[in-house]
C-alpha cells in the first residue's frame, strides 16, 4: 500500500473536496484506525513539504489539564494553528494525532461530526471493527434477546408520571433536611475529596499509557469535574464500539457504558422511582443469560460520586434496546470500598475489582456520596488569600426522606443541561447564605428580640 | 407497488414540506458559511441529525420563512424550476449564485407497505441522506470560492414555469410580502463560472446545486 494512500487521500481532500477524518478514512478503506491516523499524518507532511495549495488540518490533543486547581483529563479537537497554544496548556500529554484534513478553513465543529455520521452509519453494525479499543466480551444482543427485552420494558409506564409528582412535592422538605448537614458533612468531605483526587490521578496516568485515545470529539468533554471526564475517556473508547457516534459524546458516551452499574444501586437501593424505565429495563437484563456484565462495569469502580449524573444521563438511554446484558443483580456482600481504588493494570485485575465496587452497591444504601460545589479559602504559596470553588464529594447518610433530596438535585441539572452550573452555584450560595444567616445574624436579631 | 400521481393528496405537499424545510437550513447555512451575517447571530442546531447553523435574528428568520413560505406553493404544483440564493456586493452586483435546481418526476412510485405513504420510512432517511450531504457540502464550500467582499446582501431568486408568476403576483400567500421580478443586474453576471457542487435523486425528486460565480 506504501505510497498509494497518499493518492487516495489527495483525491478525497482535493478532488471531492471531503473532510477526510481519521475515523472517516479508517471506515473507508478498511484500515485501523491507528493506521489512518498515520495515513493522514503522512499526507499531511507530504503536502507540507510540497507546501502546495492550502490545506487545513484538526488536530486531537488530549492530556491532562489544569483547571482552577482542578486536574481533569481533557480531550481536545483542535485547529492547527491552535496546536501549539493548546499542548502548552496541557500539564501532561498524553496523546496527539491528526484528526481530520481538509480544504475549506472549517468555522465549527459541526461539519466533522457531519462527515463521520454516514459513515458510521453505513457501518453500524461493525463501526467498531478497527478501532483500537476492544471488548472481546461486549457482544451485542441476538434479535430474539431484544424482542424479550422490549417486551418486558413495555408494560410498567404508567407508574412514573404519579412517582413523579409525589417526589417533587416531597423534594420540598428534603432538601431543608439535608441543609443542617453541611457543616458537619463539609468536614468529612475534604478527606473523601482527597482520597478520590488521589484513585482519579492513578487511574489516569495508567490511561495515559494507552497509546491512543478514542474521544471523538472535545469540547464537550470540558467538564470541570475530574471525575467525570475521565470517564468520558472511558466511554469514549465505548462509543466506538456502541452503535453511533453521538453528538456530545461526554453527555451520551457515558450512559451508553454505565446503565448497568446506576441500575444496580438505584434499583436495589431505592424503591422510590422516577427511575422505574430503568428498573424494567434491569428485569430484562436479570432475564437474560449473563455474559459481559464485566466489560461494563469495569467503569463503576469510583462511580459513588457519579451517581447523579449518571441518572440523568441514563434517560436518554431508556428507549434503546441495550445492546447487551448485565448480571447486575449484585451479590450483596461485604462492602469493599478500598479495592475499586486501586489503579488495576491488567484487564483480570480490572475485573476483580469490577466485582467489589458491585458488592459495594447494597452500602450505598447507608452511605452515600454527593457532589456540592464548596468555596474553599486558603493561603496559597504566595501568601495571597485565595477562594476556589470546587465539586467536592461528600458522604452523607440516606435516610428515607434525603435520598429524594440528591434525586432532585440530579435532576436539576439534566432539565437544563446548560444552566446546571449555575444553578449549582445558586444553590450553594443559597445555602452557604442561609448558613451565615443562622449563625450570625440570626443570633443577633433574637437578641434583638429578645431585649424587647 | 402502487403508483401515486403528483395530483394525489398529499404528496407534492409532502414533497414541498421537505423541499422547503431543506432550503431554509441550506440558507442559513449559506449565509453562514460565506460569511454574509456576522456568525455571532448563528446558533448550532440539528437537523437531518447533524449540527448546523442557524441564525437567531428574528427579523432575517421571519423574511427567510416568509420568502419559502411563498415558495412552497410553487413547489407544490411544480411551477418552480429553480431557487437561488444570490449574493451580492455592496452595489448590488451579484458575487455568487447558490442555485437550486429542482425537477419532480412526473409519476411518483412508492413501494406499498404499511402506512398511508408506504415504504416512507426507508424513502425518508435515504432523502435524509442525501441532504445531509447537501448541507455537507455546503459547509465545504468556500474551500473552492474565494472570499466575499465586505458588505454583502442576499436575495432569493425563484425561477418558475410558464405563468406561474402571474398567479403568484395575483395572490399574495403573506399580505405585504409582494414578489417582483428581479432586475436583470441580479440575475445576469458578467463572467459567469459554474461549479457544480452536488446532485441528489430520489424517487421523489432531484435536486441540483451548483454555485455560480462572477469573477471579474
Amino acid at each position: 500500500m506504501d505510497e498509494l494512500y497518499l493518492d487516495n487521500i489527495d483525491e478525497y481532500v482535493n478532488d471531492h473536496n471531503k473532510i477526510v477524518t481519521y475515523k472517516w478514512l479508517s471506515l473507508t478503506l478498511g484500515v485501523h484506525v491507528n493506521t489512518a491516523k498515520q495515513m493522514l499524518f503522512h499526507y499531511l507532511d507530504h503536502k507540507r513539504k510540497e507546501s502546495s495549495a492550502q490545506l487545513h488540518a484538526t488536530y486531537l490533543v488530549s492530556g491532562k489539564f489544569v483547571n482552577n486547581g482542578q486536574t481533569c483529563h481533557k480531550v481536545s479537537v483542535i485547529r492547527e494553528e491552535q496546536l501549539e497554544d493548546v499542548k502548552a496548556k496541557m500539564s501532561l500529554i498524553a496523546s496527539v494525532h491528526v484528526y481530520s484534513i481538509q480544504k475549506a478553513l472549517l468555522k465549527d465543529s459541526g461539519p466533522l461530526y457531519g462527515v463521520d455520521y454516514d459513515a458510521v452509519r453505513d457501518n453500524l453494525k461493525n463501526c467498531s471493527r478497527f478501532s483500537a479499543i476492544r471488548c472481546s466480551s461486549a457482544v451485542p444482543m441476538s434479535s430474539q434477546e431484544l424482542q424479550q427485552v422490549k417486551e418486558i420494558q413495555r408494560p410498567p409506564t404508567s407508574e412514573p408520571e404519579t412517582k413523579k409528582s409525589v417526589s417533587n412535592i416531597q423534594t420540598a422538605v428534603a432538601s431543608k433536611a439535608i441543609k443542617p448537614q453541611k457543616g458537619i458533612m463539609g468536614m468529612f468531605s475534604n478527606k473523601t475529596a482527597s482520597k478520590t483526587q488521589n484513585s482519579t490521578k492513578e487511574i489516569k496516568t495508567e490511561e495515559k499509557d494507552s497509546p491512543m485515545v478514542e474521544a471523538p470529539k472535545s469540547k464537550p468533554a470540558l467538564k470541570p469535574n475530574s471525575l467525570m471526564s475521565m470517564f468520558e475517556n472511558q466511554t469514549a473508547k465505548k462509543t466506538d464500539k456502541t452503535v453511533k457516534e453521538e453528538a456530545p459524546p461526554a453527555a451520551k458516551a457515558a450512559p451508553a457504558a454505565k446503565p448497568a452499574a446506576v441500575q444496580s444501586s438505584t434499583s436495589t437501593s431505592q424503591p422510590q422511582n422516577k427511575l422505574s424505565h430503568k428498573e424494567e429495563k434491569e428485569e430484562a437484563t436479570v432475564a437474560k443469560p449473563q455474559k459481559e456484565s464485566k466489560s461494563k462495569s469495569k467503569r463503576i469502580q469510583d462511580s459513588d460520586s457519579e451517581e447523579e449524573k449518571m441518572e440523568k444521563k441514563k434517560r436518554r438511554r431508556i428507549k434503546k434496546p441495550e445492546p447487551d446484558s448485565s448480571d447486575e443483580e449484585v451479590i450483596p456482600d461485604s462492602p469493599q470500598k478500598k479495592e475499586t481504588k486501586e489503579p488495576s493494570p491488567s484487564p483480570e485485575k480490572q475485573l476483580e475489582s469490577v466485582t467489589h465496587s458491585h458488592q459495594e452497591n447494597p452500602d450505598k444504601r447507608v452511605r452515600k456520596r454527593r457532589r456540592v460545589l464548596k468555596s474553599k479559602t486558603f493561603v496559597d504559596e504566595e501568601g495571597c488569600i485565595v477562594t476556589e470553588k470546587a465539586y467536592e464529594s461528600e458522604s452523607y447518610s440516606e435516610s428515607e426522606e434525603d435520598f429524594k433530596a440528591p434525586k432532585q438535585a440530579a435532576r436539576d441539572p439534566f432539565k437544563g443541561k446548560l444552566h446546571s452550573n449555575g444553578k449549582d452555584e445558586k444553590k450553594s450560595r443559597q445555602k452557604a447564605s442561609a448558613n451565615t444567616n443562622k449563625s450570625t445574624k440570626q443570633a443577633s436579631i433574637t437578641g434583638f428580640f429578645q431585649k424587647k | 407497488m402502487t403508483t401515486l400521481t403528483r395530483q394525489d393528496i398529499n404528496f407534492g405537499q409532502v414533497v414541498a414540506d421537505i423541499l422547503c424545510e431543506f432550503l431554509e437550513v441550506a440558507i442559513h447555512l449559506i449565509l453562514y458559511v460565506r460569511e454574509v451575517y456576522p456568525s455571532g447571530i448563528f446558533q448550532k442546531r440539528k437537523k437531518y441529525n447533524v449540527p448546523v447553523q442557524m441564525s437567531c435574528h428574528p427579523e432575517l428568520n421571519q423574511y427567510i420563512q416568509d420568502t419559502l413560505h411563498c415558495v412552497k406553493p410553487l413547489i407544490e404544483k411544480n411551477d418552480a424550476e429553480k431557487v437561488v440564493v444570490v449574493i451580492m456586493d455592496k452595489e448590488h452586483h451579484p458575487v455568487e449564485r447558490f442555485v437550486f435546481e429542482i425537477s419532480q418526476p412526473p409519476l411518483l412510485s412508492i413501494r406499498e407497505s404499511k402506512g398511508p405513504l408506504g415504504g416512507s420510512d426507508i424513502l425518508l432517511s435515504h432523502v435524509e441522506q442525501l441532504l445531509r450531504a447537501f448541507i455537507l457540502k455546503i459547509s465545504v464550500c468556500d474551500a473552492i470560492l474565494n472570499n466575499n467582499p465586505p458588505g454583502c446582501s442576499f436575495t432569493v431568486l425563484v425561477h418558475t414555469r410558464d405563468v406561474a408568476t402571474r398567479n403568484m403576483e395575483k395572490v399574495q400567500v403573506i399580505k405585504d410580502f409582494p414578489w417582483i421580478v428581479a432586475d436583470e443586474q441580479e440575475v445576469n453576471m458578467q463572467e459567469p463560472k459554474l461549479i457544480p457542487l452536488k446532485t441528489m435523486t430520489s424517487d421523489i425528486l432531484k435536486l441540483w446545486r451548483a454555485v455560480i460565480l462572477d469573477r471579474i
